[in-house]
């Protein structure tokens, strides 16, 4: 069967999808803009090597990879695994700030309680005079 | 010592059975100040500990033993406290063995003291404190006894951003004392059989075979880092 669209197009069609779909996120305030760079530069290289097969091609010559499509997914994969730690790294980070933000919170709490209970004495013994 | 400062903390989670009890037996042993940190508790352990004359912190989400004691000792930082003692809610640490913890603390021969009793404990569970003895170059028989007693210095390190992230209390605040340069010393104490429930990081294999994971990846990733200290000791001497 013949192809509707040549490889080169097909991936540079899916690298501008991503980009869109990006800008869309971002726009509708769903994607923080620092989550973007990642991802815009993702799509700007599909996009790129969409164009530009050949590109890929000399590169995997260079590296001494026979097959050069394989040099795509092996850097995929290296991308993704990179994009995961770096979600953990975040994660690890975003659990430091929560674990410290809920001991503030009980410690404000407690310290919060302790100023009511000694301001109500005083509260009372202030309306007390009052009356009299 | 004169002019100082000493609070109790006891983290607590789901201890309604035996936290008023040992609340009580400290206050009647001294005039300590007791600090209960309730991690995020479903039973009545914050009611018990406030009747028994405790101060209560509550967490509004579970942070496990160290998250707990690490705001036990913020909180104490925060009020003026220059040392503080830590103690399990199950009642296995005797009040009456304080003073021994912070004899040395107050001679100024240590920065963390922690109270051992390696009587105690299965042969797995020694054969697991040998082996991380053996991995961390810690000389220390009881590495997972809650009953410690800590300084201002030690204090100040354990509320500081870096050891937020600790999972347990044992080798990584371990780890993270000696590679500050501050010192600990052990004192052997007797301590009582659990009064009820069972331990929560010992709880089933599941959570052993966990525990023993964790801490051999963190003793692993701090190998390095303790070359590097002993060859800068090396230069230094």
């Amino acid at each position: 069967m013949r192809s509707l669209l040549s490889y080169q197009w097909t991936t540079a069609i899916i690298g501008l999808i991503i980009a869109l779909i990006i800008f869309l996120l971002i726009r509708r305030d769903i994607l923080h803009i620092k989550r973007s760079f990642w991802w815009i530069g993702i799509a700007i290289l599909v996009v790129i090597m969409g164009f530009f097969p050949v590109l890929i091609d000399k590169i995997g010559i260079l590296l001494g990879v026979n097959y050069p499509p394989v040099l795509i997914l092996t850097l995929s994969i290296g991308f993704i695994l990179v994009k995961i730690l770096s979600m953990d790294l975040e994660r690890s980070h975003q659990e430091r700030i929560l674990r410290r933000l809920t001991q503030k919170i009980a410690i404000l709490e407690n310290l919060l309680e302790s100023a009511k209970a000694s301001e109500k004495p005083n509260r009372e013994n202030h309306d007390h005079k009052r009356h009299l | 010592m004169k002019g100082s400062r000493q609070a109790v903390l006891i983290p607590a989670w789901n201890e309604d059975a035996t936290v008023g009890d040992v609340v009580r037996r400290i206050r009647e042993f001294g005039s300590f100040d007791v600090i209960v940190i309730d991690d995020a508790s479903t039973d009545q352990t914050a009611a018990c500990s406030i009747a028994s004359g405790a101060t209560v912190l509550s967490l509004a989400v579970n942070l496990g033993a160290w998250g707990a004691t690490q705001t036990g000792i913020r909180f104490a930082l925060e009020k003026g406290y220059n040392r503080v003692i830590t103690m399990d809610a199950d009642g296995q640490h005797p009040p009456s063995a304080i003073p021994e913890l912070l004899a040395p603390l107050g001679d100024g021969y240590a920065d963390m003291v922690i109270g051992s009793c390696p009587g105690r404990g299965s042969q797995a569970r020694k054969m697991a404190w040998r082996f991380f003895q053996g991995m961390t170059g810690l000389d220390i028989e009881d590495l997972t006894s809650g009953f410690r007693a800590y300084s201002l210095p030690a204090m100040e390190l354990l509320a500081s951003r870096k050891a937020t992230l600790l999972e347990y209390q044992d080798i990584g605040v371990l780890l993270l004392l000696i590679h500050s340069g501050l010192r600990i010393k052990e004192v052997q104490v007797p301590m009582h059989p659990r009064q009820s429930g069972s331990s929560k990081v010992f709880g089933s294999w599941l959570k052993v075979a966990e525990y023993l994971v964790l801490n051999l990846i963190l003793c692993i990733s701090h190998l390095a880092k303790e070359r590097r200290g002993l060859s800068h000791a090396g230069e230094l001497l």
